[in-house]
């Protein structure tokens, strides 16, 4: 459609975008320059080239960040999108009422961030925790650990609580989806005696390949951009073991005081996003995608 | 193969107890707020022996509670508002015009949606420094505005996509301009959509954290994410208190989804899905 007057898209357009590039844009390119600076933000900023760069490359820790973070995607992707799809075949299930279910297993996600960690950590914890006490109760005390302070068992600890948050948004993306499968194809493999099981592995899931492929690309960013549950619960202790890049990233920068160094550590992550991103399009572009209307 | 009758007991066993799992832990916390500290520890799974509303008062006091509930309100408001007015104007004018760079100015939204906020936080901060912005609350409405654009404005112009020409080229006959067209053609049709997006931009707003934390030092603009944290380092031992505040801050929460949940599910699944 042409407009009335030229100008009136960019009239609409220009308080977003303005906005955003307040925010995002001009910052994001700041930051870029910034990676090549040394800065502690009140000194003079000093031009080091490649060398901040070098020196992430040389990081132990920010390099255990990146292990941690790709160990947290696989957890993740077992605890929130197989589990999420798993608890969507259950709830869709033929002719039962599920609803009251899809209700609970959404909740968490409401929460604030802060009540999750605060409430998991009492759960976690060694001495008074839920699980320990429960433990001891029926006679396991060998296996009460301390979940959040043993370097072993602290990622998969604060991992499990991720699913727990978000096993349920899974869950629903998938639920909308399967809805969406036409009825009558169902039907006929009910009709030919087919187990709701085998329908669901053979048919359903086959059928919803895209959204899985979405939420797998959800996952994986959603990780990246983790942040708050780990900082509250953990901050990245114990000794690195719950490290992931962003936590490292806001230490290094509000806490140390390096902010050019912090800067190139998040272009480096931003390179590592956008070509996962990438990759990611690539890969599903390439297998074909066949786009089944309905 | 079992009767249909068992297959429905041991069915709907194994979604309630999944289902226990997902919401045994809130209201444990709720439980246990009633108790006194000597309680939980010594018993934690049992229940309270009274209903003693006294610590929720008190800690609601206490914890200025209120202050951080109203700022939480300020800041998702006027976010959210900026958000579904900004988003729907850009969303119309990148949906049903034809203009030049029209590509060039929607692509960054989509960059916005790949990064994590850390990938140039740090820049973020010092540009809001150098604009006198920080410690205010524009600090916090500037960034949330402008992060909920980019999923605002793809999910907007989804929707306005579908609409069908005839209904623009109609109004155009009858000698609509632009901005009218907008108001009385699209916005009444764009209330799901906006619908939506409000639902999802509320929830990002009301928990956000990061940026809360790291732009407000000044406690009375708190918003509750913030609050909640430094209310647990003054009262990380004392309990009952704890969980009483956090408990007074979940259960509004909670009840809101459970009333609203569908439109809540839909808003957010529909939300990411695009």
């Amino acid at each position: 459609m042409k407009p009335d007057r030229s100008w009136t898209p960019y009239l609409f357009v220009a308080p977003a975008f303005l906005a955003f590039a307040f925010v995002v844009l001009i910052p994001a390119l700041l930051n870029t320059g910034l990676s090549f600076m040394d800065w502690s933000g009140t000194n003079d900023m000093i031009f080091v080239g490649f060398d901040n760069f070098t020196r992430a490359f040389r990081d132990d820790i920010y390099l255990t960040a990146y292990r941690n973070t790709f160990g947290y995607i696989a957890w993740t992707l077992v605890l929130e999108v197989f589990v999420g799809l798993v608890l969507a075949g259950l709830v869709t299930v033929k002719g039962r009422k599920t609803g009251f279910y899809r209700i609970a297993f959404f909740v968490p996600i409401m929460l604030p961030m802060v009540v999750v960690a605060v409430l998991w950590s009492f759960v976690y914890s060694d001495d008074i925790g839920l699980i320990n006490t429960a433990l001891r109760g029926i006679g396991l005390g060998d296996l009460a650990l301390v979940w959040l302070g043993n370097p072993a068992t602290a990622l998969i600890a604060v991992s499990v609580v991720s699913g727990w948050i978000y096993a349920g948004f899974y869950m629903a993306i998938f639920y909308a989806a399967l809805q969406r499968i036409p009825a009558n194809l169902i039907e006929a493999a009910t009709l030919d005696g087919a187990s709701q099981w085998r329908i669901f592995f053979f048919i359903k899931v086959p059928m919803i390949r895209p959204i899985i492929e979405i939420a797998v690309l959800l996952c994986v960013t959603g990780a990246f951009q983790s942040f708050d549950l780990f900082y509250v619960m953990t901050n990245g202790g114990p000794d690195h073991a719950t490290e992931i890049v962003t936590t490292y990233l806001v230490e290094v920068v509000f806490r140390f005081q390096n902010l050019g160094y912090g800067a190139a550590l998040a272009t480096i992550m931003t390179i590592v996003v956008v070509a996962l991103g990438l990759v990611f399009t690539r890969i599903r572009s390439r297998s074909g995608g066949i786009d089944i209307e309905y | 193969m079992m009767s249909p009758r068992v297959n429905s007991v041991v069915f709907h066993t194994v979604l309630t107890v999944a289902s226990l799992f997902f919401v045994l832990p809130l209201v444990w916390m709720v439980v246990s707020s009633f108790k006194t500290k000597r309680e939980i520890f010594d018993s934690p799974f049992s229940l309270p022996t009274t209903l003693d509303f006294s610590v929720w008062t008190s800690a609601w006091e206490r914890g200025d509670l209120g202050v951080y509930v109203v700022n939480s309100l300020i800041t998702t408001t006027a976010s959210v508002a900026g958000i579904l007015v900004f988003g729907l104007l850009a969303a119309y004018a990148f949906s049903r015009f034809r203009f030049r760079f029209s590509k060039w100015l929607l692509l960054p939204f989509a960059l916005g949606l790949l990064l994590p906020v850390q990938s140039y936080l740090t820049a973020q901060s010092r540009l809001f420094d150098a604009f006198y912005i920080l410690d205010t609350r524009w600090a916090l409405i500037l960034p949330y505005v402008g992060l909920g654009l980019s999923l605002a404005v793809f999910l907007l112009k989804g929707y306005l996509d579908s609409l069908p020409h005839e209904l623009f080229e109609a109004a155009r006959i009858d000698g609509a301009g632009d901005f009218r067209m907008l108001v009385q053609i699209v916005f009444p049709l764009m209330r799901p959509g906006l619908a939506t997006v409000a639902t999802f931009s509320i929830l990002s707003c009301w928990n956000e954290f990061l940026l809360a934390m790291l732009y407000i030092q000044d406690d009375g603009l708190r918003t509750i994410p913030i609050g909640l944290l430094a209310f647990t380092g003054k009262y990380s031992t004392d309990y009952p208190t704890l969980f009483a505040a956090l408990s007074i801050i979940t259960i509004p929460m909670i009840g809101i989804y459970v009333i609203f949940h569908r439109q809540v599910i839909n808003g957010i699944t529909e939300g990411s899905v695009h």
